[in-house]
């Protein structure tokens, strides 16, 4: 009965249930109900309004229930004025004495004849210990025996303002609050008779230094890369966008690795409802542990099954500020070199940050060459397979004789020989990762040239198959997007399986399903396709190829973000003889 | 919801694909053989005798060597009722299944042309695997032997020699552009004849049997034949493949009716405006005796004006035609202006006479309107019954025509005046 139900199930259809996804307007901004209350009069069917209204308010409520478990939180001090209470509770957070890395120091504080006892947590290797000795525990410890001018009522304003010289000092009512920042690499101080902790920044990561990105090399443009600590990233991102907008959330993610990210966005130009919609998505992640944007990609990304990654996971922060600048959100965590941009297009993952830095020209070139790459890295084999099988009529005689003379020794069926080949190809790819250090690459060159010279040889593929398979491995490392190039290339592997049933027809059955797939995809509620269906300004010209610097006027207007217009529609005030070079206007710029 | 939809996908592949087309008509290429050429005469113990040139892709590969064996095709003749059944009997001996989806030339042998070739191309119309575009040849002889002139020796790769040779009307004139479906359609319009090359085995073997016997050149009126004057075979030429194309065979509906030669059918490639450019030679109007020769361009499509007049046709035709001037024998300043003049009129008046005389070939001796002048005729009825009843094909014999040429001398060459030689007799009568 069951598998009866099921088979119904599967065959009939089924009204889907709407749960209204997230989709990114463009009347939603800034202050988004006078916004739409003023809209809703001047124009615009009223249904759809109030759709949007329903959606606003679904989204206030989301904000508040936030806020309400936040406040739960955060504003409930639990921090006794009994050191001994404090240490006990700490003792017990930390698994004391089982926590070997975990220095609890206890000290006196003399103030105004006065001993006061106090202790200090901190992990050993997250912090300076030199910052510790020297701004933290000689001030608390020497200084405090000082000659004191003040009346000292409060201890606590005291010991801020007076004793403790370290710049990075914050209350804590909790425990919770403390032992964060002790996680990331902060010190905690309790004092006996105060129910208020202090935190101090003395976080010193073992962690590299900047380097050079390993995927998104570029040869023209900056050469720095993401590193694994949060806020070295987020510095990188700062540096290069010297915007008084530019907003760095903080957000913390997974119950018990309570990992630090954040969410990066610029305040006047990013749709508030996109930010709206990656803060509720970030914040409704129950999850015990998370460790690096790939595994938080997954988490947020809208469809799970498609094969093409709908957010950009990139290692170069001049990437990352190039998107925020149109309007994109990039979430950074705390121990992955990679920052997430969403929402991307399907365009977006044809284009290398080089692209932004080159001549039009060139980089139109290189963006040619890539799509023909995307298009060889999908579809050469199968199309190789479905003329072969298929289609003989299609191909140069001269050609199909080269093709038949090269098979003429081989013994499997031309399908066989494609995904032999495809696999060991593969094989490839893979072990040059895994075999350690500099005989990797090298291993996987001679790997290939040996294998191919050497299955040509023995007559078990075709020098032809090589040939296409060789092409099809060079478009798909051509494709700038790491994940893109993993995605294309297991959609080869469908194709080769449909061009080998069924020809030219299933590799088209293979598109249209493909295309039904991405069409139907967003990512943060933008059409994954989205310049080209549904068609916006700009279209076709602008995801596919790239205009001068100074004629991208506009940012995508798929984005909907707050500020449509880059630069005015004369951005090289120069031309017009005029105007006076050295005459800054910065009122144009921001209209 | 998303794992029944992605089941649903995957369902819907499962199905499709099997049920649209069927995974068992994958041919691996290197399971067929592919005939390059297929060649049809009349059998002796049947109605057909096949030739098929069957493309053998291991020649070629280890370069070069190997004596008369190793052919770049291999040759297979049956004798059958029809071209299919014929291919079924050389199953039975060739391992590879036999495609015909790259052949090259149909060569039909004029015995079975003239008998008239309905039967087979429909054959080939009905069947998908026959290219619209190969051209069709008619052989003088037989259709086996001229494909075996193709001489494989001298041509490395058999496929290029169909694919380029019968291309060769663009720059020579010598052979009409036939494209097998237009020969098709042709055949069986109410408006048109069909054209087919004419090809042919050389009949000379070396320079002694040479002899001008079967060349034209008496009845266009010259002393000397000129590169168009023979049918196919008759060429006084050694060397390079034995197999000769020039001229054209005339048919009535699906029946061969006669034969023109190379000059003829560069001014029937005239007609249609399938000319593209080629080298005449043209008597000197100022110097008898001696030749000016032009690099002869289409410059506009020609202009076709048909009337009826008192039930009978008259057509009349105006070419737009230019040239560079190649070489002038008399060494006459021909590219000065009035100079000029007279070749370009001289040009026109001669070309004005051998269209005629063409045209009234066509007219006379084939009855069979090979230009498809009737196309331009149709628009003249208001109704199809009308344009039926007329009989174009049978009133074609009737027409007259009056042709208009322009030509204009546009390039003199590398030579911008031409000057007689100076030699030590004359150098002082000059001066």
């Amino acid at each position: 009965m069951d598998i009866k139900k099921r088979i119904k199930n599967l065959l009939f259809f089924h009204e889907p249930q709407m749960e209204k996804p997230f989709i990114l307007k463009e009347d939603s901004s800034s202050d988004g109900r006078d916004n739409s209350d003023i809209e809703k009069n001047k124009e615009g069917s009223r249904k759809k309004k109030n759709e949007d209204l329903l959606l606003l308010k679904k989204l206030e409520k989301i904000k508040l229930t936030d806020k309400k478990e936040g406040s739960d939180k955060e504003e409930k001090p639990d921090i006794s004025k009994q050191l001994s209470e404090n240490k006990r509770v700490i003792e017990e957070r930390f698994s004391i004495p089982l926590n070997g890395d975990l220095i609890i120091r206890k000290f006196d504080i003399t103030v105004k004849d006065s001993v006061i006892a106090a202790f200090l947590i901190f992990f050993d290797g997250l912090v300076d210990t030199k910052v510790i000795n020297d701004d933290i525990l000689q001030p608390l410890m020497l200084l405090s025996n000082l000659d004191i001018k003040s009346d000292g009522e409060n201890i606590l304003n005291y010991i801020r303002s007076h004793i403790l010289p370290h710049n990075q000092l914050k209350e804590a009512r909790t425990h919770q609050e403390v032992i964060d920042e002790v996680y990331f690499g902060g010190c905690g101080l309790y004092i006996d008779g105060l129910d208020t902790a202090f935190t101090a920044d003395v976080k010193e990561f073992p962690s590299r230094s900047v380097e050079r990105p390993n995927t998104e090399l570029v040869i023209r443009g900056p050469q720095e890369g993401f590193t694994e600590s949060l806020r070295s990233n987020t510095g990188l991102i700062r540096k290069r966008l010297m915007d008084q907008k530019l907003i760095t959330e903080n957000i913390i993610i997974g119950k018990r690795s309570r990992t630090p990210c954040s969410i990066m966005y610029l305040k006047d130009i990013a749709n508030d409802s996109l930010v709206a919609e990656v803060r509720r998505r970030l914040k409704s992640i129950e999850v015990d542990h998370i460790m690096d944007t790939g595994e938080l990609e997954q988490f947020i990304e809208d469809n799970p099954s498609l094969p093409i990654p709908q957010i950009m996971a990139t290692e170069r922060p001049d990437r990352v500020c190039t998107m925020l600048t149109e309007g994109r959100v990039a979430i950074v965590m705390h121990g992955s070199p990679f920052a997430l941009v969403v929402p991307i297009t399907s365009s977006d993952i044809m284009y290398s940050a080089e692209d932004q830095y080159l001549r039009f020209p060139y980089s139109n070139m290189l963006r040619i060459i890539r799509i023909l790459a995307l298009l060889m890295s999908l579809l050469l084999p199968g199309i190789f397979l479905a003329i072969t099988n298929y289609h003989h009529e299609m191909i140069p005689t001269d050609l199909l004789l080269a093709i038949l003379s090269a098979r003429e020794k081989v013994p499997f069926p031309s399908v066989v020989e494609v995904f032999l080949m495809e696999i060991s190809f593969e094989l490839i790819r893979e072990a040059g990762i895994r075999i350690p250090g500099p005989i990797g690459p090298t291993l996987g060159i001679i790997g290939a040239l040996i294998l191919g010279q050497a299955a040509v040889e023995a007559n078990i593929v075709s020098p032809i198959l090589i040939i296409v398979v060789a092409v099809t491995g060079l478009g798909s490392f051509a494709i700038p997007n790491f994940s893109a190039g993993f995605a294309f290339r297991i959609l080869r592997f469908g194709f080769i399986i449909l061009a080998a049933i069924s020809g030219f027809l299933g590799i088209t059955v293979g598109l249209v399903l493909i295309g039904l797939w991405m069409v139907n995809a967003k990512s943060f509620g933008v059409p994954f396709v989205s310049p080209v269906a549904p068609r916006t300004s700009g279209g076709f010209s602008d995801a596919v190829f790239k205009s001068p610097v100074w004629k991208q006027e506009k940012r995508p207007d798929y984005m909907n973000a707050k500020r449509g217009r880059k630069q005015p529609h004369i951005s090289r005030r120069w031309i017009k003889r005029d105007v006076e070079s050295n005459k800054p206007d910065s009122e144009d710029n921001n209209g | 919801m998303a794992k029944g939809k992605l089941l649903v996908i995957f369902l819907m592949l499962a199905i499709i694909c099997p049920v649209m087309t069927s995974c068992f008509d994958a041919k691996e290429v290197d399971d067929m053989g592919f005939v390059i050429a297929l060649g049809l005469d009349k059998g002796k113990t049947n109605a057909l005798r096949m030739t098929l040139q069957i493309a053998k892709p291991m020649a070629g590969e280890n370069g070069g060597g190997g004596g008369k064996d190793d052919l770049p095709y291999a040759q297979f003749s049956v004798e059958a009722p029809s071209i299919f059944s014929g291919l079924n009997m050389i199953n039975t001996s060739a391992s590879k299944q036999i495609s015909l989806t790259h052949i090259k030339v149909v060569v039909f042998s004029s015995e079975l042309a003239r008998e008239g070739l309905g039967p087979y191309l429909h054959a080939m119309v009905r069947g998908r695997e026959f290219r619209p575009n190969m051209p069709i040849v008619v052989a003088r002889n037989s259709a086996e032997e001229y494909l075996e002139s193709v001489d494989p020796k001298l041509v490395v790769n058999a496929t290029k020699y169909y694919e380029l040779v019968y291309q060769s009307y663009k720059y020579t004139g010598l052979i009409p552009k036939v494209e097998f479906h237009d020969f098709y359609l042709s055949s069986e319009s109410l408006c048109k004849n069909p054209v087919a090359i004419l090809g042919n085995t050389a009949k000379f073997q070396s320079v002694e049997e040479f002899d001008l016997k079967d060349s034209t050149y008496l009845e266009h009126g010259r002393s000397e034949p000129f590169e168009g004057d023979f049918y196919a075979g008759d060429i006084p030429a050694l060397g390079g493949s034995r197999s000769e194309n020039i001229g054209l065979a005339v048919f009535d509906g699906d029946r061969m009716v006669g034969e023109l030669d190379g000059t003829n059918t560069t001014l029937h490639l005239l007609c249609t405006g399938d000319f593209v450019h080629s080298y005449w030679n043209i008597p000197d109007p100022l110097s008898e005796g001696h030749y000016v020769l032009l690099d002869i361009k289409q410059s506009r499509k020609p202009r076709h004006h048909v009337e009826i007049v008192e039930g009978k046709p008259v057509i009349h035709l105006t070419f737009n035609l230019e040239g560079d001037l190649l070489s002038v024998q008399s060494t006459i300043d021909y590219e000065a202006g009035d100079n000029s003049m007279i070749l370009e009129s001289a040009v026109e008046s001669y070309i004005i006479d051998q269209l005629l005389q063409y045209l009234d070939k066509t007219v006379n001796e084939f009855q069979s309107d090979i230009c498809g002048f009737g196309t331009h005729a149709r628009g003249l009825f208001t109704t199809w019954a009308e344009w039926e009843a007329y009989q174009w094909k049978s009133k074609y014999k009737e027409a007259t025509f009056t042709v208009d040429v322009n030509f204009k001398v546009r390039r003199p060459g590398l030579i911008l005046r031409s000057k007689s030689s100076v030699t030590s007799e004359s150098g002082s009568d000059t001066q």
